[in-house]
């Protein structure tokens, strides 16, 4: 080859941007002359000129000084009555469940001294098995929302309980028609409830009382379809652990499909290839979701053309002949694993098309699912949205014709419902507007009457998520305001209860009843024990009987994608800054939604790359005559023609008091006001784009026409591709795996030495070692991490549970554009492109293309990797550090002691996988964070975890290996006098995975998983060249497809070697 | 020095508190001794001289069950056992429905213990009855360590501002004199260039002197850096004149009594009301200096002492934090007391002998304990903790605790290692095991 090799110095270069050859010249870029830079308003507003400057100074080291003389009065306050169950200083753990008309999940809420601080997925009790998903984490954040109403509202003025108790009641009464619009009850209390206000009100004076339930995602086409097929209205469980082969036509099921929480544990529990078998996942979709990304194999489709694939799948299994689209070679090898596990398959359809989800059960019932995968005497009882009789109230209600009282529970409509507008406007015309709601959000603020909830932490509820398990959700705090269990209020309304006040028992009494009539053997203390217990169910006896096909979606030229985020699903978390700030699982965008477009698709037309100067390209979308302005994201994978637009995002669109987080912040801190003075939200709310119809419809055709502009975006990866190297992600495929040794797949790094005779021969890196080793070898303990990549979904849990562990703070938009996230624990997503034959492996590396080699591919297989501190055994941070703040223990942390930390920065300069995180500002006072850092509000304030140091302005931090929970771990061992047990330490991040993906043990104790998991052959470490000697192992992602480049590479060509 | 000072008075004023105590116990002779010693011993748990209690009040019973009619030396065969009595007496019989709970059964007080033991009840006086001669004399105030050790140094400023003047006054008019007396004009100069030129003779001795005076001036003012924040001898009042010396000396109940989470958990934490009401309920203070303090725990705990009974206000008591950690520092009170198997006097002194309200006691004080590890740097600093880390030993391989068998097994796998850790002092320290690592503390 010439000497023809070009380095640039950045992505503008290659690409010669025009920005870029417009500052070519200048070795500054944005070169400010002096009166420029002095007459920056900005500046003005940091009125602090030089000689003020010093008088600060020189008064703050003299105030300092004084302050540190005397040591401050600190107040402590014992309990009058010690509660019998908490020791101060350690936690209680309770057992509860979540649910919040969407997710689902059996959990763990830890508290220290009565507040929560911490909740993870019950591991022991309840069918989701310790599955979470990141707003189940975070959830433990919104009970200190200081924006929370602390007291009921009576048009728009705080009211006492017995005004707004009157009032409704009065209103009732006097009535002709009460409509009850809820999310869905899955709790037989409420429901109880409910039926008995049914009851009183439609006696013989006619029917009064309506029930409509509806979720802002709907999936009532399952249901519809099932009520053809099966001639009823279920949802069946679904079990990925017994299906060998997993066909989704868009549906998301390991992050917001259905029931997310349980599938994840499911799924995850077949994707060991060590197993005896490992399932094949066949994934068609139009935008890349977390579950399509961790495909076996993945097909682009359009939405419309998802009947497409089922109806081709339909006919090749019954051994007709059809036509296919781009997607046939995906389509055609899903056909042949599904003929061969069948009894053993699993088809999900993610659309609320009815057609579609008819030719699912269709392909299900060939398939031999139901009875086998598919229970359908224990049936799925969320999502009961019934979607017609919602879109009839809706109208009605923006006619004027609404009913008299209108009770809206747990729903949001005018942000949630595609013509939330008119509704709102509607609402005015009712005479009596009820809402129950933990905040004065869109729909509660136009309400007559809103009477605050309990946030579900200080709530006594139950649960019936699926048909045999009756759930109960305790109480893990005093109410912190004067809110009330919807419970009680229903039941107050109805005149059986009387309000009980802060410590009230009506819900409880009432719950109590309910399991009583349920389960009249049951025993309730031991319910609450174990937060749920198994209820006996009878057989349905429901088969499967052909339906004609309802209507399906029409194709068109460009179709947009309605889909949820991991983080922000419906919206309902958006003033959560912890699930803001968390990257996108596949975009790695935070703090925004945007337009998904193919990158290919995109050049020429939008910009391609972004970074922390460039911004992306707006363009207006325009569906059903509505449009809207996002930036576009080249969003490698995404279906050509076909656009994608996340949901939830545009909460508080006028201001409503939400909570401080859902809004946009200056770069100074403060929130941005519109011109005419509203808050501004974050992102688009796209609800108003969703198509009506027998179902609502998350799909649609769609206009998209380039608007002139730029938008900065916060992402927080902003490189996609490995660029060929095997060093950080290592990938193969099941049969390379089973049939060939380490070397095929898991090539150990060699380097050259000399031998004895002089001679130059290759030895593995273990052999070399710069430094003389810690005495960690032998002694004491040795802890480590194993992630398994094949396992590792991507979800983002851990990253949350991380930042809930740790008291990570939030640092906003802004801050993330400069690289300055906090986050311990990133979880790294690498696109294939098309010079490798997988993440990570050249195609050809003769004639590898650098230039095409940045580019992910069109329809790129993905990596999720999860990085934390490797805790090097041979730290190169701790070598530089000037004051020996970061030190190594003789247990294999790499400790970090931020008293001692001066803030050089070395450290992160010097470690090699880019894990530290400096603390630029004192995110706990600093006005820039008072908006969205929760320690800087008194009430986020309680959610800190105790054990942990909140760090301050100008020092390091980074992953301890929740070196809190250690220490704790080994105090348990010691006080009980026995050695530690393989399992009894967990970290935030494994306590949080719900696929088990990371492991975490003693390395010193020969028999732990974390050992044996480090011996295997799938084990590598993370840049091992490096020699930095690392705690952390990773296992090489194993795809169950078939990859004959990728066997030729790595065997074929190896044994010519 | 400053601090020794306070010392001083200090003891002078638990001194005035014993003597003051003493007031109260005073006895006239060894039969009253020994019946007092008795009452402590087996009747205090129950019965008080002059108020009912769980039991009834027994000033003057022997009188009360002769008026009543019991059988003659019935009372001696009630004490030892009350059953047998209130079979044999209708009057005991009566007796024994003082009240549902049974009393306790003293087989082994002969007549002449019970005697004793009555002798000294009756010759108790009613508090009701006595003046309040010495009320509230006990309050409890702390002195500041700043302002005693500012008011000495003022002085030896002072002072030594004062000699300066009186030195240069001397020799100004030391100076004048001199001037007057010499006539030649031309070698006048002005004070300055005088000791200016006075300095330039003595430059050798002058150096000198300015070295050590700056030398010692940095190495006082290294010193009064590294002193801020020094918790030694703090001593913050509080809301209740809590004496140590009463409870866990005089009375000789166990620190874990009280300070109950401390086997469990991180923090010994600050006993809450319902633990001092478990004896305080019959303990009042009824007459004594101290009941005030007492009524502030019933006022605390929503006791209502006319009725016996709770009214379920409770108010938690803000007390004033003693030992300070600075909140980047974790220490853990389990891992201390019960894996390390540390009295509590290592760190917090003899509390049995505290006469007033907590303090961090120096550490030449924690040294004069008996059995204390013996440590040098000033107490609740890190150098204090890191010391003791490095000199007390960990019982490793003993069969007594798994978990450090098994860290010793493993450690003997490197025997170089070992007899590293071994040679050193002979024995296997906190330190040598980790003890001074950061993240064991720092996180």
């Amino acid at each position: 080859m010439e000497m023809s090799k070009k380095y640039w110095k950045g992505i503008d270069e290659l690409k010669q941007t025009p920005e870029f050859i417009k500052h070519k010249e200048q070795e500054f870029v944005n070169q400010q002359t002096v009166e420029e830079f002095l007459a920056d308003e900005n500046l003005a507003e940091s009125s602090t000129a030089r000689r003020d400057f010093l008088k600060f100074l020189g008064f703050s080291v003299a105030a300092a000084t004084l302050a540190a003389c005397e040591a401050p009065v600190t107040k402590v306050v014992p309990y009058g009555v010690k509660p019998e169950n908490v020791t101060p200083g350690m936690p209680t753990w309770y057992a509860s469940t979540y649910y919040d008309g969407s997710s689902y999940a059996s959990i763990m809420v830890k508290t220290r001294e009565g507040r929560p601080i911490f909740i993870k997925g019950n591991k022991d009790f309840g069918f989701t098995k310790g599955g979470t998903n990141p707003q189940i984490i975070a959830s433990v954040l919104g009970l200190y929302d200081s924006a929370r109403l602390a007291h009921p509202l009576a048009k728009g003025q705080k009211a006492s309980w017995s005004t707004v108790d009157a009032g409704i009641a009065a209103a009732i009464a006097g009535a002709k028609k009460v409509t009850l619009l809820s999310n869905t009850i899955i709790s037989p209390s409420l429901k109880r409830a409910i039926s008995q206000m049914a009851s009183n009100m439609n006696g013989e004076g006619g029917v009064k009382f309506e029930h409509i339930q509806y979720d802002a995602i709907s999936y009532a086409a399952m249901r519809e379809a099932n009520l053809l097929n099966f001639g009823s209205r279920i949802i069946p469980s679904y079990d990925f652990s017994k299906a060998k082969t997993i066909v989704s036509i868009g549906a998301d099921f390991l992050s917001t499909w259905l029931l997310p929480t349980e599938f994840a544990v499911q799924y995850g529990s077949r994707r060991n290839p060590e197993a005896d078998w490992m399932s094949k996942h066949y994934h068609f979709e139009s935008v890349l979701t977390v579950t399509g990304s961790n495909a076996d194999a993945r097909g682009m489709i359009k939405p419309s053309e998802e009947a497409d694939v089922l109806n081709y799948m339909i006919k090749r299994m019954n051994g007709e002949a059809a036509t296919a689209g781009s997607w046939k070679d995906v389509a055609e090898r899903a056909i042949s694993a599904l003929k061969v596990s069948k009894g053993e398959s699993i088809v999900v359809a993610g659309s609320n098309n009815i057609g579609i989800q008819q030719l699912a059960n269709q392909l299900n019932n060939l398939l031999g699912a139901y009875g086998t995968t598919l229970d359908l005497n224990n049936t799925i009882e969320l999502h009961q949205s019934e979607d017609a009789k919602t879109q009839t109230l809706a109208s009605n209600v923006a006619a004027g014709n609404g009913p008299d009282v209108l009770i809206m529970m747990g729903v949001n409509p005018v942000y949630s419902l595609p013509n939330g507008a008119a509704f709102a406007k509607g609402l005015s015309k009712i005479g009596t507007t009820i809402a129950i709601s933990g905040f004065e959000d869109e729909t509660a603020s136009l309400c007559t009457y809103v009477c605050p909830e309990h946030h579900q932490l200080e709530n006594w509820a139950d649960y019936r998520a699926k048909t045999n398990e009756y759930a109960i959700g305790q109480p893990t705090i005093r109410p912190l305001h004067n809110t009330s269990s919807a419970l009680e209020s229903l039941l107050v309304w109805n005149g059986t209860a009387q309000r009980g006040g802060a410590d009230s028992a009506v819900a409880y009494d009432y719950i109590k009843a309910t399991f009583a009539a349920m389960n009249p053997s049951g025993d309730f203390n031991y319910l609450t024990h174990n937060s749920c217990t198994t209820l006996d169910i009878e057989s349905n006896a429901l088969a499967f009987s052909a339906a004609p096909i309802k209507q399906l979606p029409k194709s068109a030229d460009t179709e947009v994608v309605f889909y949820q985020k991991s983080a922000i699903g419906n919206g309902q978390f958006a003033n959560n800054p912890w699930l803001q700030e968390m990257p996108d699982p596949v975009t790695k965008v935070t703090w925004d939604n945007y337009i998904t477009m193919n990158p290919v698709e995109m050049e020429g037309t939008y910009a391609t790359t972004y970074d922390q100067e460039h911004g992306l390209n707006l363009a207006t979308v325009s569906v059903n005559g509505k449009s809207l302005t996002l930036p576009v994201y080249p969003l490698p994978g995404q279906a050509p023609k076909t656009i994608g637009i996340a949901l939830g995002y545009g909460r508080g669109a006028n201001g409503e008091k939400i909570g401080k987080a859902a809004f946009q912040t200056k770069e100074y801190g403060g929130h941005a006001k519109t011109e005419d003075g509203k808050l501004t939200p974050i992102g688009a709310n796209v609800f108003g784009l969703v198509s009506t119809g027998a179902t609502f419809l998350y799909s649609a055709a769609a206009k998209i026409t380039p608007t002139e502009g730029t938008y900065p975006i916060a992402a927080t990866q902003i490189h996609h591709t490995v660029m060929g190297r095997d060093s950080i992600v290592r990938e193969t495929t099941l049969s390379i795996f089973k049939n060939h040794d380490k070397d095929a797949f898991n090539e150990g790094h060699k380097l050259q030495k000399l031998d004895k005779h002089g001679e130059h021969v290759e030895a593995p890196v273990s052999e070399f070692d710069l430094w003389a080793a810690h005495p960690v070898e032998k002694i004491g303990h040795r802890w480590g991490i194993s992630i398994d990549l094949s396992s590792c979904i991507g979800c983002g849990s851990c990253l949350i549970a991380c930042q809930s562990e740790n008291n990570v703070p939030v640092v906003g938009k802004d801050e993330v554009r400069r690289g300055r996230e906090m986050h311990w624990l990133r979880i790294d997503r690498y696109f294939a492109s098309d010079e490798e034959a997988a993440v990570g492996v050249k195609k050809d590396k003769e004639n590898f293309n650098y230039d095409n080699a940045e580019k992910a591919a069109l329809n790129p297989s993905v990596v999720h990797m999860p990085l934390m501190c490797h805790h090097c055994n041979h730290a190169p941070c701790e070598t530089v550090c000037p004051v020996a703040a970061t030190t190594h223990s003789n247990e294999g942390l790499n400790q970090m002691t931020y008293n001692r930390c001066i803030g050089t920065r070395y450290c992160a300069n010097n470690c090699p996988y880019k894990v530290r995180r400096f603390n630029w500002f004192n995110y706990p006072s600093y006005k820039k964070f008072t908006e969205i850092n929760p320690a800087q509000d008194d009430l986020g304030r309680m959610v800190l975890n105790p054990d942990v140091t909140v760090r301050t302005r100008g020092v390091m931090e980074k992953c301890s290996l929740c070196v809190q929970r250690i220490q704790a771990t080994k105090l348990v061992a010691k006080k009980e006098a026995r050695t530690v047990n393989d399992g009894d330490l967990t970290t935030a991040c494994s306590d949080a995975c719900p696929t088990e993906a990371i492991v975490v043990g003693d390395w010193n104790d020969l028999k732990s998983m974390i050992r044996e998991k480090s011996e295997s052959t799938r084990a590598y470490q993370a840049l091992e060249e490096v020699g930095v000697k690392p705690n952390v192992w990773y296992q090489v992602k194993v795809r169950n497809e078939e990859n004959a480049v990728l066997e030729h590479i790595k065997v074929s060509a190896h044994q010519q070697h | 020095m400053e601090i020794s000072n306070i010392q001083l008075l200090k003891r002078f004023k638990s001194f005035a508190f014993a003597v003051f105590i003493f007031n109260f116990t005073v006895f006239s002779n060894f039969a009253l001794a020994q019946g007092e010693g008795l009452f402590k011993a087996k009747c205090a748990t129950c019965h008080m001289p002059h108020k009912n209690s769980t039991g009834p009040k027994l000033f003057g019973v022997r009188a009360k069950w002769a008026d009543g009619g019991a059988k003659d030396g019935s009372i001696y065969q009630w004490v030892n056992n009350w059953q047998t009595a209130a079979a044999n007496d209708p009057y005991a019989a009566e007796v024994s429905k003082w009240s549902p709970t049974a009393m306790s059964a003293f087989p082994d007080l002969k007549k002449e213990d019970i005697d004793a033991i009555l002798d000294w009840v009756d010759a108790q006086p009613d508090p009701a009855m006595a003046t309040d001669t010495n009320g509230g004399g006990n309050t409890v105030g702390s002195i500041s360590a700043a302002d005693d050790q500012e008011s000495n140094s003022w002085i030896w400023i002072i002072m030594g501002v004062i000699f300066v003047v009186v030195i240069l006054a001397v020799g100004g008019v030391r100076r004048q004199l001199r001037l007057a007396t010499e006539q030649d004009e031309s070698e006048k100069m002005t004070y300055g260039e005088e000791l200016r030129a006075l300095a330039w003779k003595y430059r050798l001795q002058v150096g000198l002197v300015s070295l050590v005076v700056v030398i010692s001036l940095f190495v006082g003012l290294f010193q009064t850096l590294y002193s801020i924040n020094v918790m030694e001898g703090y001593q913050p009042s509080q809301p209740i004149a809590f004496p140590h010396s009463q409870h866990a000396g005089i009375n000789g109940i166990d620190c874990k009594y009280c300070h109950n989470t401390v086997t469990k958990s991180k923090s010994a934490s600050i006993p809450s009301v319902n633990v001092c009401m478990n004896c305080h309920k019959q303990i009042d203070g009824e007459g004594k200096p101290f009941a005030n303090e007492i009524k502030k725990i019933y006022a605390a705990a929503g006791w209502d002492k006319a009725a016996m009974a709770y009214n379920g206000k409770t108010n938690p008591i803000v007390w004033n934090k003693v030992h300070n950690l600075p909140d980047h520092v974790y220490f853990n009170h389990s891992q201390h007391v019960v894996v390390g198997g540390i009295d509590c006097k290592q760190c917090h002194g003899d509390m049995t002998q505290m006469q007033e309200t907590a303090m961090v006691q120096p550490v030449e004080e924690l040294n004069k304990i008996e059995g204390n590890i013996k440590l040098t740097r000033k107490t609740l600093t890190m150098g204090w903790c890191i010391e003791c880390h490095s000199k007390k030993d960990v019982a490793i391989g003993t069969g007594k605790n798994a978990y450090y068998d098994e860290i010793h097994r493993r450690l003997k796998k490197d025997p170089k290692l070992y007899a590293q850790y071994l040679n050193n002092d002979g024995k296997i320290t906190v330190n040598e095991l980790g003890g001074w690592e950061c993240a064991k503390c720092h996180y």
